[in-house]
Order: C-alpha cells, then structure tokens, then sequence
C-alpha cells in the first residue's frame, strides 16, 4: 500500500472540452477512486421552457442545449409535442428528421475520435479526423441553412424541404467519404501508437454497465445492445431505412472508437436509403390544438438515449418540460471505468466519453 | 515507413484550410440570412411578432395608428419561423446574406433593450386612445339620441 494522492482535474483543463471536475485519488500513479462533478454550466432552460416560451417556440430553445446534438434535442421535443397535440406527421418529414439526425452523428462521432486522438497524443490524426469532418458540416449546412442551430424539426414537421441537387450532391459528398473512412477506421484499428494508449484503457464489462445504466456508444462498446433506434419503430422508422446493431465486446477506449466509426458505416446507409427513398408529401401538419395531458419520448442521440417528459394544461405555455440528456445516464459509468488505470490515460479516456455537459447540466 | 513517406508527400500537398477573409467559404444559396421587410406588401397582423421565439421583431405604433416594424439582427436566430407564419408572401423574407457585425455606433443591445418596452407602450398608448375615443363617440351618440328623444 502506496502513499495515495488527490489530483483534481477541472473544471477548467487543457484536455477538457466541457467544464467537467473530476477528483481522481490516485496510488502509484494508478486511480482507485474517482469522484465527478458535472452541474457547472445550468442554465434555467427548463424553467424557461415552462415560463418565458410559447409551446411552438420551445423547439428552437431546446435546439440551444447543446451544439452538436442539437437537431437530436429539436426533434425530441417536436415529436413530444406532437404526443401532445396528438397529430401524427408526414412521412416524408420523418425520413427527413432522420436524415438529418444521421448526418449529425457522423459529425459528432468524428468530434468524438477526433479528440480521442488528441488526447492520446496524436495531434496529426487528430487534424485529418477534423479535416475529414468537414464534410459533414458543409452538407448540414447545405441541407438545414446553417453549420450548427439547424432548426430543422418545428412541431408538426420539418421547416424546409430537401432540393434534389442538394440531394444529389449529399450522396456524391458520401461516396466521396466513403474511402477517407476505410483509412480512418484502418488507423484506429491498427495504428500501434494509439493502440498503446487505448487497448485495455477505461474497460468496463457488460454486467457493470447494465447495473449503471449506461447508454449510447458507452454501452455498445461494452456489449450492451441498448438502442433506442431499435426498439422504437412508432416515431420514426429506423428498420425501414435500414439501422443495424453495432456492438463490441471489450468496452475500453479502443472498443468505443471502433462503435463510433462502424456506427459512421450505418449512418451512411441510412442516409442513402432516406434520399434514395424519401417519399413524397407535405411537410408540416398543421393543428390548432394546444398541447394536453403528458407525454414521454425517447431518442437515440448520438451520445445515447434522450429522454423528454412534457406535461400540458391547454394553454400557449407547458406546464413542465424534463429532459435527460445521455451524458446524465452516464455518469456512474464514467466514474467506475476509471478504476485501475493510469493517470496518464485519463484525458484519452475522459474524451472517449464523449461527455456533453452542457446537455447534462441544461 | 509508410507514415514517413506520407509525410514527405503532405509537405507537397496544397492545404486543406481556406484562407477565409481573402477567400470566401462555402456557403449554400439557401443560406439562412438577414430577414426582409417589405411595408408594401404587410398587413400588419403581427403574427411574426408573436412567433418570434428570441423577440427580435417588435411593431410600434403611432398615435395615428401608423405602424412602424423594428427588427434587430443581434437578436434574431435566424430560425425563419416568422416567414412561415406570415400570411401575405413576400411581406418578411428570408435573405441569404449573413448578418454583418454590429458597430458601437448602432447601440445594439441597449437602445433594442430600451426600444422593445417603448414599442409596446406606444402601442398601448394606442390602444388607450382609440379606447377613450370610442367611449367619448358612444356618450356622445347617446347623448344626442336622449336630446332627440
């Protein structure tokens, strides 16, 4: 039994994108207690939602939770409301959403590795991850008119259509990915340098990850088949436009970036299969309802399963708005898979995460 | 060996960044920009008012009853949500030229802050007024009928 010391780490830190605090007790440079703290950034939004907003305009507040899921959010809370109103979409707006919210995971899931990368310390897989992303954002932007607020899903549908050019040059873009993703997944899969600092590193086994309750690629990684995309089929048809389970079975940071970039495969055939069979129709329903009684909906995002609650009493205003963001579902696993690792493979580990606290926090 | 030659091969490559205030970015035709007015075509209905979710889009009135549209750029979110909403086409469009960068000069935050309660008191003011004119004309009409009677 070694001396044992307290490191803290945030909530402001080089290899922290969120303010996120971690208290790592740490004996020989090994961890064997972690403690989290995630409830930096709150911001009422919530409180807002029930208070200051008009149901209709509370789809573009929820949208501002969080950057990089934010058409993850904006579709929660449209689909919600809907519950609500009880009116039921077109078609051709659901495959639109989903379209939408495929395109969003690639770009978030190569965030994701990106800084995985650079917490490893390979800053020049880092820079060919982001530069590989680019694409994804300049699509986003093409498709929603904007590179991060898309605003894409209000309640009752989607605000703008899908051009057939834009179309044409969102498959032309992805075969174009196609290749650049095969040399990504070789690199992360074979590169010895990032396999010293990822295989075995942040391991949690599927019994313990079912305990705590963790979800999106956390879980995946660890060999956990949880994904909303997978039991849902009323909101939006996930089967029919061809999801598939993406698992792994170690559950350490090598497993999570190989969830994340198979996972990018999936996304990719989504996407074709929705622009190769979006169904004609209208875009929005339009109602005069206000929203009553209470609803519960839940989405896969790209870091795991969303989760919004709405209470309505007929009025303009909701009574209650809750939404779980899956980085709160998370945190009991974040915290137990640092246990007996190094300290040094701490930043790598906290980025392999994928935390959003922001989400977290509201 | 391979990621050595690699690097040697990048060195020659040309960069993937744009230099962006010589070079343009991409940016697509539908860009979501700057929202238009045109006082022509408007009703004055001010349903775009009250979708606005951020309230970057205020009437005010004077006692004529003439409306006057305020719009402040800092404000909006560009969500588009007022050009669904409005009746008449063409009255509020969305433009695809991004937002300029406000200048000292304009007192952006301030002056809306101080504007947007302004804008609705003067509508109130209004209000009040074609209220009072309303009654006065009623007492007035009945007058007269209790004189005729």
């Amino acid at each position: 039994m070694g001396k044992t010391y307290e490191i803290p780490v945030g909530a402001q830190h080089i290899s922290l994108l969120e303010p996120l605090h971690f208290k790592f007790t740490t004996e020989n440079e090994r961890i064997i207690k972690a403690d989290a703290n995630v409830y930096y950034v709150h911001r009422g939004i919530e409180q807002a939602c029930c208070s200051k907003f008009k149901f209709r305009q509370v789809s573009f507040v929820v949208g501002r939770v969080c950057g990089l899921c934010s058409i993850s959010h904006t579709t929660a809370y449209s689909q919600v409301a809907e519950k609500l109103l009880k009116i039921e979409i077109p078609k051709r707006a659901k495959y639109l959403r989903m379209l939408v919210i495929e395109l969003d995971r690639i770009h978030s899931h190569l965030l994701c590795l990106s800084h995985v990368a650079e917490n490893s310390g390979f800053e020049a897989l880092f820079m060919k991850t982001m530069q590989y992303r680019e694409f994804s954002m300049e699509l986003l932007e093409g498709i929603c008119g904007n590179r991060i607020q898309y605003d894409y899903s209000i309640v009752g549908g989607v605000s703008r259509d899908l051009k057939p050019e834009v179309a044409d040059w969102t498959l032309k873009r992805l075969k174009e990915f196609m290749p650049q993703l095969d040399e990504l997944l070789d690199i992360y899969q074979n590169n010895w340098t990032l396999s010293l600092k990822n295989k075995g590193a942040g391991a949690i086994d599927k019994e313990t990850a079912l305990r705590l309750n963790v979800v999106g690629p956390f879980a995946r990684a660890a060999g956990l088949a949880v994904d909303v995309r997978n039991e849902t089929e009323d909101l939006l048809p996930w089967k029919e436009a061809g999801f598939e389970m993406v698992l792994e079975k170690t559950g350490d940071v090598y497993a999570r970036n190989l969830v994340r970039l198979r996972e990018l495969y999936v996304s990719i055939k989504i996407i074709q299969n929705v622009i190769n069979g979006l169904p004609e129709g209208a875009l929005v329903t339009e109602t005069k309802a206000f929203p009553d009684g209470e609803a519960v909906v839940r989405l896969e995002a790209p870091r795991g399963e969303l989760f919004y609650y709405a209470k309505g009493n007929k009025t303009q205003v909701l009574e209650r708005l809750k939404i779980k963001a899956p980085t709160f579902s998370n945190v009991a696993g974040m915290v137990e898979a640092f246990n007996n690792n190094e300290y040094g493979s701490a930043p790598a580990i906290i980025a392999s995460y994928d935390p959003c606290l922001s989400c977290t926090a509201r | 060996m391979k990621s050595f030659f690699n690097a040697i091969a990048n060195l020659f490559k040309k960069p993937v960044t744009t230099q962006y205030p010589f070079q343009p970015t991409y940016k697509p035709d539908d860009y979501r920009g700057l929202i238009g007015f045109n006082e022509d075509l408007c009703i004055w209905c001010r349903r775009c008012e009250a979708v606005c979710p951020p309230g970057a889009i205020v009437f005010s009135q004077d006692m004529e009853g003439k409306q006057t549209y305020h719009y402040n750029r800092a404000v909006c979110i560009y969500c588009g949500e007022c050009v669904r909403s409005c009746p008449k086409e063409g009255a509020i469009f969305q433009t695809a030229e991004p937002a300029p960068c406000a200048l000292k000069a304009e007192n952006i935050n301030n002056g809306w802050n101080k504007l947007f309660p302004e804008a609705i008191q003067s509508r109130e003011a209004f209000a009040a007024e074609k209220k009072r004119k309303a009654a006065e004309a009623a007492k007035a009409k009945a007058e007269t009928e209790t004189k005729q009677q």
